[in-house]
């Protein structure tokens, strides 16, 4: 293999492991949200809170995607 | 958009499957300063940084100068600003200590929201945020803010307690101490700036591909004929991410916001 071949396969591979980082985050994120949505419309009152909760959810749940940008960027 | 038609002649369409420039950030640069004071360059980011700067403190100065038991329109919006991030982020999330990290919090949503709305000001049409430095440099900022308050409330307890944590059985401990002695000094301020920084990376980088593609087949419409029409699907579809980018810059700032705010309340109370 060239070396041009080799250095294209390994953004190739980069970004089939940045797809992959995407995923588990990608469902823990609908997981939250939809918790958060369902607890809100049961209990509208604590709307306010319950968005605040759900915000710090989907960021701490980025964290591993982001990662993986991180990753994708360095190889 | 300069450096996406340069990055575009540089490459040879007809033997090249995918036109691209080796790193994504050499789409952000502006190798052309404005001036240049002995080693630094001062050019449009640094500019923007600046303007960002005086805009935030206008927008203070002018709407707290003379406060009245009435406020006029402006002074609403800005005591409105001010009081959700008092009440909302500093005192609902830290508590009643919340009080003494407002002005810092205030700073920072302030200057964050201008930073990441030039991304959709039509003549600027670029986040600064977009640039490392910036996130980086405000992540650390909360690093350096909530350690200090770490040590300062809980001693030296405070690391002990997150590599040996009581409330976890014993045999566990020294893994859950692991996990999050990285997480908690390594990958909070990490994943803070990537956050920002990949989130209007993308949206300028979307934004522009969109935007740019769909004036270009449109605007060579004496070349190419009826096959101009193409570029009005992306114009439209480049013009609804337009709509939601405004929404991921304003919710971006508050994000980051909100995460310092939490990060300095698990110094202030580290037991929960």
């Amino acid at each position: 293999m060239t070396p041009e071949a080799a250095d294209a396969l390994k953004g190739a591979i980069a970004l089939v492991g940045y797809g992959l980082a995407a995923v588990g985050p990608g469902i823990g994120i609908g997981i939250v949200v939809g918790n958060a949505i369902q607890a809100m419309a049961r209990q509208p009152e604590m709307a306010g809170q319950s968005r605040t909760t759900m915000f710090l959810g989907i960021a701490f749940t980025e964290a591993l995607a982001l990662i993986g940008f991180v990753l994708f960027f360095i190889a | 958009m300069e450096q996406l038609i340069l990055a575009s002649g540089a490459c040879d369409p007809a033997a090249d499957i995918i036109c691209k420039p080796e790193n994504v950030n050499e789409l952000f640069e502006f190798t052309h300063p404005l001036f240049s004071i002995g080693p630094f360059d001062f050019t449009r980011t640094v500019f923007l940084t600046f303007l960002a700067m005086v805009i935030v403190l206008a927008f203070l100065y002018f709407g707290l100068r003379k406060t009245r038991v009435v406020p006029s329109r402006f002074g609403v919006l800005v005591e409105s600003a001010v009081g959700f991030v008092r009440d909302d982020i500093a005192k609902g999330v830290i508590g009643p200590e919340g009080g003494r990290y407002v002005p810092y919090l205030l700073a920072m949503f302030l200057f964050l929201l201008v930073a990441n709305l030039f991304e959709v000001t039509p003549g600027i049409n670029f986040p600064i945020t977009s640039r490392m430095a910036i996130p980086v440099f405000l992540s650390l900022l909360t690093w350096v803010i909530f350690v200090v308050v770490g040590f300062f409330k809980n001693g030296f307890r405070y690391v002990l307690d997150i590599i040996w944590p009581k409330s976890v059985p014993i045999g566990l401990r020294w893994l859950v101490g692991i996990i999050e002695l990285v997480s908690t000094f390594l990958l909070r301020p990490l994943t803070l700036a990537v956050r920002l920084f990949a989130n209007m990376v993308a949206g300028h980088l979307m934004l522009t591909l969109l935007l740019v593609s769909g004036w270009v087949f449109m605007s060579s419409v004496g070349d190419i004929g009826a096959r101009s029409i193409i570029g009005l699907p992306w114009f439209v579809f480049g013009l609804g991410i337009y709509l939601f980018e405004i929404v991921v810059a304003v919710l971006q700032a508050y994000i980051f916001t909100l995460l310092s705010a939490v990060y300095i309340q698990s110094s202030v109370h580290p037991e929960h």
